[in-house]
Formats: structure tokens, C-alpha cells, sequence
């Protein structure tokens, strides 16, 4: 490699001697073309630049490694026998983050594309002429003043950033490597991309020794979105992220790579936020649900349960999850309704602006009052399951929630029982009468957008009725009131599934609301009591949905998201409470698998949970099975800005009062959990509420039915779930 | 082999052939090199480049891409009997970026030419392209050579000059 320059030659000029930049910008100039190599080394000398050139991409990565800031810009070619150029490109803007242009004598369309999506800030055709290396210093000082806006903003208001955060996407897109904006294409090529880092990731240097794989605990991974929310998502940069995590022996590639990850997510999020807003037909239309790969959900919930999801993996997942438009819609809905049940009015109080990253709100509109009543949550009613067919209590039955979607729901009076397996965008209401709809037992598998309203008051008495729902349904208990009781209403909506329980005024009982909403899912319990609780039942899970149990008596959320915990704004302490963490010993569980699940849906997800969030939960009880989650308060607010990401340190507590308060400063729109795989609650304790003791609850969510629960990914508990019924969800 | 005239002109270093004729007949040759396709735009840019700073880069330029284009071909000419056509076609796409970033046109054209036969994975065409490649490489390479002696002679006499 000849040294056109040396590297202690003066730094970017930018720093301190504006006029006199570009002169003496440090190019690093790559191709194992030495005719080419040759020849734009002068031009580059011409321009008055500083130019190392190398013949062999695996020696320039060393050379970039082990000279940070030597480089301002580098400059590549695509084919190259030691190294694909693309790829070099990637690690160089994983690891450096320094501006890459790309050459080559092949320019089509594919090859140019491809370019861009791995980050290139420009590309440039093979023969170079002069005068296209005279601009290049532009994509420096681009990128620099993007770092410096990142400085200045990293501590900034998160919510001011959030806000800011769909805008900033746009502007940064170019010099970013995630700034692709073409969403039509980002998801395949982010895809490829993060496949082939992946494969980079691993071997990175063929060279030189193989690092470790980093695995990224649930610590490490709190850390690391702990960091990048100080920094404002948008302007984390590796190194800095690094520098806040302060974690010995992780190095700023793994950051580099796992922050590229992250972004995916953040970005599909918000994709699918925005996909969903019109999507309430889709519901109906089921198109693609069943694309994502439920039994990838599955398979992830399983990762997620082991605590140890890999990035790539949730982010994959996240991408499944989210990438799909159509299958959000679940989701989204969810937050209506739930929002609405919460509210007391019903009718619409909810304004829920799609808080979870699902966004959709199912339930927009549709009279609340359609709610299906849920039998008054007395949970001990439910236990009884009386009605419901099988329902027992102890079981979670399935129960079918309904969930009204958009204008009118297509109902499909189903009464009760009976398995309804709704697939595909079904709608199955029951009738809106009383009748209940009993889900017992009847697992609902609701596939694919489903969406299941179940109208009428009191039934669904689900108590337990587990509601599996999966894919995207939306699940709507009754309002009534005794709506949902639930307590165990789990929803087990992998999913995302929005499973609002009622609203009743009971309430639902949620507790059990629990809306394990994998995936996105929201449960929402209803809001007991009269209140329209706004929201906070909503349980959003994403991915491991969250459940939030409302509660009770009017607060009303109306944020749109739902809140992950609860967000109990007005907790009060009354009765209303749900406990959401009904869990009580049973669950306990949060089994720490849960919490890590947890944890690491708060990490990555990132959503901005409320900072306040952290919030206890609440509850009152005692009790305890107290969900911690750690670290609270994750907020990564999600360029929706409309998640939030549970904190992580929500202690749920089980106690019956699944408070899970948040604090919801105002953020009430967050709701956005979007947990892989924590379940939370799905055992809102709706029960408590009603009856202390219901231990419906405990039957109610999940406990016992294994089946529905699904998930198990929902819950994000392996196993947890059966154990301990849900131990993430109940909270009982 | 040179042409006949080059070969009587550079035969006597120190023949009476002045500066400015030496100039000419490089501008010449150079110039029918441009007219007859050999060499194209980029080869401009090449000139251009040099200057005060860098006397001997059109040369050094040159120097690297026959050096390339050499292995290139010798590679390419072995093995005839068997061919593998993804290899054949990154030689080949070196050649042909080797050839562009000089100027050599007539080169790269039968570069392109000949990456369409190893995509279409046609071993006959291949080895007919190998022959034109080959045939316009070594046309190029001769005018080179009488350009880069040309300019030594140049070079060689306004030194003198200045000494």
C-alpha cells in the first residue's frame, strides 16, 4: 500500500481551519485495481486530498481499525477478490461510521442499490473522472455535522426527540446506514443486509483471529438502550454508545452491529405504525398473516424466555413481526379498544392514537358500547365459570375475545364455547346480547386477524378464558360490565393480538386482562369498575405484549398505547385496582425469565415508556409475586413516539393490585411495549378487583391453560407460563 | 515491431530530430491512437494528470496496466481445455476495469464482449473473445511502447537541455 500522505498530516480541516477544508481530507482509497488504484490516487492528489491507498480490503479494515481518525472518508471498490466491497462497507459503517463511496465498473441498477442499501453514501462509475472526486468532501462534512447534531441532542428531552424522531429518519437518511427510506425495499434489504452482517459479524477479520460472538444479555442489552436514550436513538453513534455503556471488553463493532439491529427494529416499528393506520380492513382481509411465521413468534418467545435474546434474532423477529402490515393489525387495534374499555365512556373515549407500535386501533369507533359485556367480573363468577361452558377458572379459557373492529364488525355471533377458531380475519362477534360469550376453553385461536367481539355483557366471561388469539386479532371483550372478567382473560394473543377486555364496568376484571399479547399484542383489561380506565388495561405486549391491566376506575388513557403496565393513573387504590399481578405466588412469576424477557423487550423495543414508568406496580397487596422488571424505565422512545417501552424495572407486582402504575407522565401514549415475549400480565388481576380473592385469577390467566398459552411465546415464558399460568401475565 | 520509421527515428538517439518534431510525432501517434479506438476519454484525463509534479504517470499508469493485462491473459490462456466460467469472468471484469481506468478502449470493448459469452457460458465464444482480447491488447501494447520511448526521448532531451 503506498502512502500518498502520511497519517499524522493535518486533521480534518473543518475542525479549525473551515476555508481550508477540503484540503487535506484523509481518504483511504481501496481496489485491488492497481491501474485504478493508480489512477485516482492523482486525481485525489490533484483535489488536494490526503490519500492512502490499499490493494487488499481485509488490510484496509486493519488499517481502519487500528487508526481511528486517521480517515475521514473512504473510498472502494465493489469487486474485489479477499473481500466483497459491500461488505467492507458495512463493517466500516458499523465500526466507524465513516463515510464509504463505492466504485465500480458494473453500474446497474441492482449493483448501485445495493450500494445504497449497505450504506454507501455515494457511488461512483469506474473510469473516475476527475471532476466526481472534487465533491466527495460533501459526505464529511454531512456526516460530521450529523455526529455534532447528535452531540448536541443526546440530552435532550426524550420525548422531545421522539417527537422529532420520524422527522430526523428522513432527514438523516442518506449518510445513515439505516436511513434507507424506501420502505418497500428496507425490509427486504434490511433483511439481506442484517443477514450478511451477520454473517460478517462472525467473520469479521478473516485474517486475524475470530472474536467471540458477544452475546447481548438482558443487562448488556439494557445498557446499551439505556445508552442510545441518552443519546436520542437517532444520533447514537457506536462510540459513544460505547462509552456510556462503559462495559469492559465490548467493543465498539458490537455496538456498531447491535445498534444497526436496533435501528431495523425501531424502524420496522415505526413502519408498521404507520402501515397501520389504514390497515383496519386488513383485518378482514387477512392477507398476509400468516406470513409472519407464527411458529417464528414461537420460536422467539422461546428465545425470549431463555432471557437471552439475541439481537438479531428479536430483531428478526421484530421484523417478522412487524414487517407485516398486515398483521399488525391486530395490534394497533388493540389500543383502542382498550383504550375505549378503559374509558369509561366507551364510546370512543379513547383516543388512541396508536400508541403501540401496532397502532391499529381496532376498536376505533366501533361503539365501545359494543363491547361485549363481560359478566361482571366477579371473578369469582368467573371462576365459576359457570357459564362459561368449560370455562373454568382455573383454566384459562379461551376466550374469545372479540374485538370490534373498526367500523363495524362482522359479527359472527358465535356464542360461546366453542372453540371459535377464527382464522384469518374472521370476525366473530358474539351476539351482542348477553350472551356470553363464553370462551371456555375454547381456545380461540383466532389466526390472522381475526378479530372477535364478543358483545355482549358479561360474557366472556373468561375468565379464563384464554383467548389466544393469534395473529393479529383483536379481541375485544365485551363491555359490559362484568366484561372480561378476567381476570384471566388472557389473551393470549400472540401476535399481536389486542385483547381488550371490557370494559365493563367491573371492569374487566382484569386483571387478567392480561393480555399477553405477544407480539404486540395489548391487553388491555378492562377497566374495572367503572372506570374507563383508560388504558390501563392495555396490556401491550408487544411482543410479549404487555398487559396492562387497568384499572381501574377512570383513569383514563386514552393515550393510545396502552400501556404496558398499567398505567394507573389514578390508582387508586380503590377497588378498582387491578391486580395485575395477580399473581401472587402463582406466578410469581415473573419468572425471571420473564423479567428477562422483559428486559429485553424493554430493551428492545425500545420504546419510551414513560420514564416514570418505572412505576411501581403497584400493588397493593401485596404481594407477592411481584413483577419487577428491571431497569425501569426504558425509554426509548420509538420514533413513534408513541411506545413505550415498559419500563424495565416495572416491579408488577402481583398483589392484587396490578397496578402497574405508570407514571405516565403524560406519555400515556407510549404504550408501546413491545416486549418480545413479556407477557405481562396476563393475569391482570382483573380478579382482584372483583373479589380478592378471585383466584380465578389465578385460573383465570393463564394458569392452567397451558394450551393457549400460547404461547408461551406470548408470554415470552418458556414454560414459565404453564407453571406459573402465566406467570408473566397474571400477575396475580 | 515498431514501424519502420519509428525504428530508423529511435535508432539514433541523438539524431538530428528536434525537440518539437519529437513532440509532433508523439502527438501524432497518440492522436491516431484516439482516432482508430485504442484509446479513449479517459486516457485525456490520464495527460491531464500529469504534470510537473508527477512527470512519469501516464508512464507509470501504463507500466501498471500492462502488467495487469498480462497476468490477466497468460491466466486466462492456460487451462483452455476445462473452462470455469465464473473464474473466467472476474479475470476478465478486472481486465475490463484495468483497461477502462487507462483509456484502452478497444480493450475494454472486447472485454464487455467477452463477459457476455461467459455468461452465457459459451466456451467457444470465450476463446474467440480470448483471441480478440488478446489480438487488440497487443496493438495497444506496441503504440505504448513507442509512445513511452517517444517521451523518454522528451524527457531525456529537455533535461539535456537543461543541463
Amino acid at each position: 500500500m503506498s502512502a500518498g500522505s502520511n497519517y499524522a498530516s493535518s486533521k480534518l480541516e473543518s475542525d479549525r481551519v473551515p476555508d481550508k477544508f477540503p484540503v487535506g481530507m484523509k481518504v483511504l482509497l481501496v481496489d485491488d485495481d492497481l491501474t485504478c488504484l493508480a489512477v485516482v490516487k492523482r486525481m485525489l492528489l490533484n483535489c488536494q486530498y490526503d490519500v492512502t491507498t490499499c490493494s487488499e480490503a481485509t488490510r484496509a479494515l486493519s488499517l481502519l481499525r487500528e487508526n481511528k481518525g486517521a480517515f475521514d472518508l473512504i473510498i472502494s471498490d465493489v469487486h474485489m477478490p479477499d473481500m466483497d466491497g459491500f461488505r467492507l462497507l458495512e463493517l466500516v459503517g458499523l465500526e466507524m461510521d465513516l463515510p464509504v463511496i463505492m466504485m465500480s465498473g458494473d453500474t446497474r441498477f441492482n449493483v448501485v442499490m445495493k450500494g445504497v442499501s449497505h450504506g454507501a453514501c455515494d457511488f461512483l462509475t469506474k473510469p473516475v473522472r476527475m471532476e466526481e472526486l472534487q465533491n466527495i468532501w460533501q459526505h464529511v462534512v454531512r456526516r460530521k455535522w450529523l455526529d455534532s447534531k447528535e452531540i448536541e441532542r443526546s440530552g435532550s428531552v426524550e420525548e422531545a426527540d421522539r417527537g422529532r424522531q420520524v422527522t430526523d429518519d428522513s432527514e438523516y437518511a442518506s449518510t445513515v446506514n439505516d436511513g434507507i427510506d424506501c420502505s418497500w425495499k428496507y425490509q427486504k434489504n434490511k433483511r439481506d443486509a442484517k443477514e450478511e452482517d451477520d454473517n460478517e459479524l462472525d467473520n469479521i477479520d478473516p485474517s486475524s483471529s475470530k472474536k467471540p460472538r458477544v452475546v447481548w444479555s438482558v443487562e448488556l442489552h439494557q445498557q446499551f438502550v439505556n445508552a442510545v436514550n441518552q443519546l436520542g436513538i437517532d444520533k447514537a453513534v457506536p462510540k459513544r454508545i460505547l462509552e456510556l455503556m462503559n462495559v469492559p471488553g465490548l467493543t465498539r463493532e458490537n455496538v456498531a452491529s447491535h445498534l444497526q439491529k436496533f435501528r431495523l427494529y425501531l424502524k420496522r416499528l415505526s413502519g408498521v405504525a404507520q402501515h397501520h393506520t389504514g390497515l383496519n380492513s386488513s383485518l378482514y382481509g387477512a392477507s398476509s398473516n400468516a406470513k409472519v411465521g407464527q411458529l417464528g413468534r414461537f420460536d422467539f418467545q422461546a428465545l425470549a424466555v431463555s432471557g437471552q435474546i439475541s439481537p438479531e434474532t428479536l430483531a428478526a423477529l421484530q421484523d417478522e413481526l412487524l414487517g407485516h402490515p398486515p398483521c399488525n393489525l391486530a395490534m394497533p387495534t388493540i389500543d383502542q379498544p382498550v383504550l375505549q374499555q378503559a374509558s369509561v365512556q366507551r364510546n370512543n373515549s379513547v383516543t388512541f392514537e396508536r400508541g403501540i407500535a401496532f397502532g391499529q386501533p381496532l376498536l376505533k369507533g366501533q361503539a365501545v358500547s359494543s363491547f361485549p359485556v363481560w359478566p361482571a367480573n366477579d371473578l369469582g363468577a368467573l371462576g365459576s365459570a359457570s357459564n362459561l361452558g368449560g370455562l373454568n377458572t382455573s383454566q384459562n379459557s379461551n376466550m374469545l375475545m372479540t374485538m370490534l373492529q373498526q367500523p363495524q364488525p362482522q359479527t359472527v355471533p358465535s356464542e360461546s364455547n366453542h372453540a371459535i377458531n377464527v382464522q384469518r380475519s374472521c370476525l366473530v362477534a358474539p351476539a351482542k346480547s348477553s350472551n356470553k360469550f363464553q370462551v371456555q376453553g375454547n381456545p380461540m385461536h383466532i389466526n390472522q386477524d381475526s378479530t372477535i367481539i364478543s358483545q355482549s355483557s358479561a360474557n366472556f366471561q373468561a375468565g379464563n378464558a384464554v383467548v389466544p388469539v393469534i395473529q393479529d386479532s383483536a379481541v375485544v371483550a365485551s363491555h359490559s360490565s362484568t366484561s372480561m372478567k378476567t381476570g384471566s382473560n388472557l389473551f393470549v394473543t400472540n401476535h399481536r393480538s389486542t385483547i381488550l377486555p371490557s370494559q365493563s364496568l367491573t371492569g374487566i376484571s382484569l386483571g387478567n386482562d392480561s393480555g399477553l399479547l405477544n407480539q404486540g399484542s395489548i391487553i388491555v383489561p378492562s377497566q374495572p369498575l367503572n372506570s374507563s380506565q383508560a388504558g390501563s388495561n392495555s396490556i401491550l405486549s408487544s411482543q410479549n405484549s404487555m398487559v396492562v391491566p387497568s384499572h381501574l376506575s377512570g383513569s383514563s388513557r386514552t393515550d393510545k398505547n396502552i400501556i404496558p403496565i398499567t398505567h394507573n393513573s389514578n390508582l387508586n387504590n380503590s377497588s378498582s385496582l387491578v391486580n395485575y399481578n395477580r399473581l401472587p405466588t402463582q406466578s410469581n412469576v415473573m419468572p425471571s425469565s420473564m423479567k428477562q424477557v422483559l428486559d429485553n423487550l424493554a430493551a428492545v423495543d425500545s420504546f419510551s415508556v414513560p420514564v416514570s414508568m418505572n412505576s411501581q406496580v403497584l400493588s397493593s397487596t401485596g404481594s407477592s409475586t411481584s413483577w419487577q422488571l428491571h431497569s425501569p424505565d426504558i425509554s426509548i422512545s420509538h420514533p413513534n413516539g408513541t411506545h413505550s417501552l415498559v419500563p424495565s424495572s416495572c416491579n408488577i407486582e402481583a398483589t392484587d393490585r396490578l397496578l402497574a402504575k405508570l407514571p405516565d407522565k403524560g406519555l400515556g401514549k407510549n404504550l408501546g411495549f413491545v416486549g418480545k415475549g413479556t407477557c405481562l400480565p396476563s393475569r391482570f388481576a382483573v380478579d382482584d378487583i372483583e373479589s380478592p380473592t378471585n383466584d380465578l385469577t389465578n385460573s383465570s390467566a393463564y394458569t392452567g391453560d397451558d394450551g393457549y398459552l400460547q404461547n408461551q411465546d406470548i408470554f415470552g415464558i418458556s414454560g414459565a407460563v404453564q407453571s406459573g399460568h402465566c406467570a408473566t401475565t397474571s400477575f396475580k | 515491431m515498431l514501424p519502420l520509421c519509428s525504428r530508423v527515428l529511435l535508432s539514433h538517439p541523438f539524431s538530428p530530430m528536434s525537440l518539437m518534431a519529437l513532440r509532433e510525432q508523439l502527438n501524432m501517434l497518440v492522436n491516431s491512437m484516439y482516432i482508430e479506438g485504442l484509446l479513449d476519454q479517459q486516457f485525456q484525463q490520464l495527460q491531464m494528470l500529469q504534470d510537473a509534479s508527477s512527470p512519469g504517470f501516464v508512464a507509470e499508469v501504463i507500466n501498471l496496466f500492462c502488467e495487469d493485462a498480462e497476468r490477466i491473459l497468460t491466466e486466462l490462456t492456460k487451462d483452455q481445455a476445462v473452462v470455469d466460467f465464473q473464474k473466467v469472468d472476474a479475470y476478465v471484469h478486472q481486465l475490463k476495469g484495468s483497461s477502462s481506468s487507462v483509456g484502452a478502449q478497444n480493450v475494454k470493448l472486447a472485454c464487455i464482449q467477452f463477459r457476455q459469452f461467459c455468461e452465457e457460458n459459451n466456451k467457444d465464444g470465450c476463446l474467440n473473445a480470448l483471441n480478440v482480447v488478446k489480438h487488440h491488447y497487443y496493438l495497444l501494447r506496441n503504440k505504448f511502447d513507442t509512445m513511452l520511448q517517444l517521451e523518454q526521448r522528451i524527457q531525456a532531451y529537455d533535461s539535456k537541455q537543461q543541463n
